[in-house]
């Protein structure tokens, strides 16, 4: 074919004019987004074949769960971040979906469960059952309203703690010793010297039965007690005990009115143990044996072992126990003193009530600070109390005869005040709410 | 634990963001130990066992507070009998046919109607030598429940924890009889460790099994599957997340695999369209 100068140079001249186009519209489509608009969902970006597994590249950093932007800036960084292997997986064959996740929900504040006071040492001891650890504070520390958050003076944090879901601290009068129960993963006690801070193992492990809950010592006897949940019990066990050691004795059976046990306190003068439950009882040896029972505290000689029944129980709707926690008992003047968990309440009992009856004081309203209060601890020698809110990060300072609706002398907070805490305990399933578009998470 | 609340969350919730209510105190009759709970999107309820008390309770969907069930399934007609480590732990739910399946005793699975109420006895009992179910040893093996395709999926534990399988039976299997099909071998995912989660979930329209996998991971099997097969997909939860899977559960809708880790008090949301597309 035969093509003329003129025509040629017309010719060459459209091409170079439409190359020229071309390249600065496919400029323009890979420099403006707007192509492909945000739609809130998911969106195919590519389709890359994943190389052999001996040249992948290594998972992402555990650190890139913690993308905590929008949920399209997370799920596009997400996409971005890893090929999108749509192919079905055929039979035979594993295809390693490695895209970090999308969200997390956690909370990053402490979950105070339980307080212990040093009066020796003039500590305050908390332990976190969110991060792990334990926490100390001087006495007097005071946050204040302006203030994040008060630093602990030592922290007590690590792997090597063996410390995980812990409760029910205890401290010993005469060396600080700190002593702290699992709940549930680890199945001990374990026991810190008063100076530790760090991750360090404790100078004392002893192996229990699952599900602890709080610890009370005996120290004209030289005996640290233990509740245990369910199946429920007492546990008493010498006070330098560890390892595998057995038990110097064991409250539990059906004659002893203990079910789902949580709180515990002693009254050495008195000879008595107070333990509360909250009524979730069953035999797992017999099918179909659940019953609930309303809640109670069940009272104890402080020696009871074996299928001891109580010598009397605190029960009914007049007390107004409702999933409480932690107990103390101020032995000057037998007043029992009861983290009211989820009534957000103090109430504060005497040791000799028996049957339905009303506390005789109730600590509760808005200028207590009181948020899930789940543990407590009676100073007798500074006449107060101190109680650990899990709702809102907090310890909570009382006078001994506070009432009502009172302030506390002193708070130590470790979050912004009216910060809420999301409670999490040990969330093992999910269910997913279509209707709602909802998470449900049990503890 | 201290508090075992059942709390409510936003789907797009992250860090630190508060739950949108939760259910908790006396009236609510929940105990510690729920690991494993379901929602029943046709008749708008939540349903989950009362591990210390041998019971199952059904509450309104927008439950919360102290608010009790509207049903409570406990009772020594029940046979419901749970373990002195878990109690009775674990469930699943079949909102199509509107049934509760839980396993009990180690070997045995019960089903009771979701209208069940009081101390009623199951409407069907599966359990024998034959039918090779077997818990944990000081537990209960893991139930998932497939309405399309009309089976009921048992993931069974070897011998002191190991040689997990996933065994596949007829929905409405009774008595000691044997699985319709068996996944079961060293390259199934389901033998080594970290590969225990307490919920097993089916996307019943592709027949996928969703569960955990050994390694801290969450595992897909096919329904199709048997014998040595390995999971057709495999997310490494721990790797990637630096936790290890206690539950699942799914959310077709946005495409999504929602993993809780007990161990380290968190949730995780998977994008994970290729399950559901």
């Amino acid at each position: 074919m035969r093509i003329d100068r003129n025509e040629g140079g017309r010719a060459i001249f459209a091409g170079v004019v439409t190359i020229a186009i071309g390249l600065v519209y496919l400029s323009w489509v890979n420099s403006d987004s707007s192509l492909r608009k945000p739609t809130g969902y998911p969106q195919l970006v590519s389709i890359q074949e994943l190389p052999d597994s001996a040249e992948m590249c290594p998972p992402a950093e555990p650190a890139r769960t913690d993308l905590a932007g929008s949920p399209e800036d997370n799920l596009f960084a997400a996409l971005q971040a890893t090929s999108a292997h749509a192919a079905t997986a055929g039979a035979g064959d594993t295809v390693d979906v490695t895209r970090p996740p999308v969200r997390t929900i956690r909370d990053t504040y402490p979950i105070y469960s339980s307080v212990a006071v040093d009066t020796q040492h003039d500590e305050v001891v908390l332990q976190d059952t969110n991060l792990f650890g334990i926490k100390i504070f001087n006495r007097l520390d005071n946050t204040p309203p302006g203030a994040e958050s008060t630093a602990p003076k030592r922290v007590i944090e690590g792997p090597k703690t063996q410390n995980e879901y812990n409760n029910g601290l205890s401290i010993d009068p005469k060396n600080g010793d700190i002593y702290s129960v699992a709940m549930d993963t680890a199945d001990n006690m374990i026991v810190f010297s008063h100076d530790s801070q760090g991750d360090i193992p404790p100078v004392r492990r002893l192996s229990t039965p699952h599900r602890n809950f709080a610890s009370a010592i005996d120290e004209e006897k030289g005996e640290v007690f233990i509740t245990i949940q369910y199946p429920p019990k007492v546990m008493v066990y010498r006070k330098e005990a560890s390892g595998s050691e057995k038990p110097l004795r064991v409250l539990e059976g059906e004659h002893t009115g203990l079910y789902d046990a949580h709180g515990l306190a002693i009254d050495v003068k008195k000879k008595l143990m107070f333990v509360g439950n909250w009524g979730n009882a069953s035999d797992y040896r017999v099918a179909g044996s659940g019953k609930f029972y309303p809640p109670s505290i069940t009272v104890y000689p402080l020696d009871a072992s074996a299928d001891t029944a109580p010598l009397r129980v605190i029960q009914g709707p007049k007390t107004q126990l409702d999933w409480f926690g932690g107990m103390s008992l101020d032995p000057d003047n037998g007043n029992l003193y009861v983290a009211n968990d989820v009534g957000n309440a103090i109430l504060v009992f005497n040791e000799t009530d028996q049957g339905n009856v009303a506390p005789s004081r109730i600590i509760k309203g808005q200028k207590t600070g009181l948020s899930h209060p789940a543990g407590i601890s009676v100073d007798t020698k500074n006449k107060e109390f101190w109680v650990s809110n899990m709702g809102n990060s907090s310890v909570t300072c009382f006078s001994l005869t506070a009432n009502g609706d009172a302030a506390p002398v002193r708070t130590i907070r470790s979050a912004p005040a009216g910060r809420v805490s999301l409670k999490f305990g040990k969330p093992q399933a999910v269910a997913y709410d279509s209707k709602r578009e909802e998470y449900l998470v049990p503890n | 634990m201290n508090t075992p609340q059942i709390a409510v969350f936003a789907r797009l919730a992250k860090e630190n963001t508060l739950e949108t209510r939760a259910l908790e105190g006396q009236k609510t009759m929940i105990s510690r130990t729920m690991h494993s709970l379901a929602y029943d999107s046709v008749h708008d309820e939540i349903v989950v066992n009362s591990p210390l008390a041998q019971a199952i309770l059904f509450f309104r969907g927008g439950a919360k507070g102290e608010e009790p069930p509207v049903r409570v399934i406990q009772g020594p007609h029940t046979q419901i009998r749970g373990t002195d480590y878990d109690g009775n732990d674990k469930m699943t739910f079949d909102e199509v046919h509107g049934e509760v399946i839980i396993p009990v005793n180690k070997d045995t699975i019960l089903v009771f109607s979701r209208e069940a109420n009081g101390d009623v006895a199951p409407i069907r009992v599966l359990g024998g030598p034959d039918t090779q179910i077997r818990g944990s040893v000081r537990g209960h093996p893991v139930v998932g429940v497939d309405p399309i395709h009309n089976l009921l999926i048992v993931r069974s534990v070897g011998e002191q924890g190991s040689g997990g399988a996933l065994l596949m039976f007829d929905r409405t299997a009774t008595g000691n009889t044997k699985p319709r099909s068996v996944i079961r071998g060293p390259k199934t995912g389901l033998t080594g460790a970290g590969g225990g989660t307490a919920q097993l979930q089916v996307y019943a329209p592709k027949g996928w099994i969703v569960g955990g996998a050994e390694g801290g991971s969450i595992g897909v099997w096919s329904i199709e599957d048997s014998g040595d097969a390995p999971p057709r997909w495999k997310i490494p939860v721990q790797q990637l997340a630096g936790i290890g899977p206690s539950g699942v559960a799914i959310d077709p809708v946005h495409k999504e695999v929602i993993v809780a880790s007990g161990g380290r008090n968190r949730l995780v949301t998977f994008y994970f369209p290729e399950i559901f597309d």
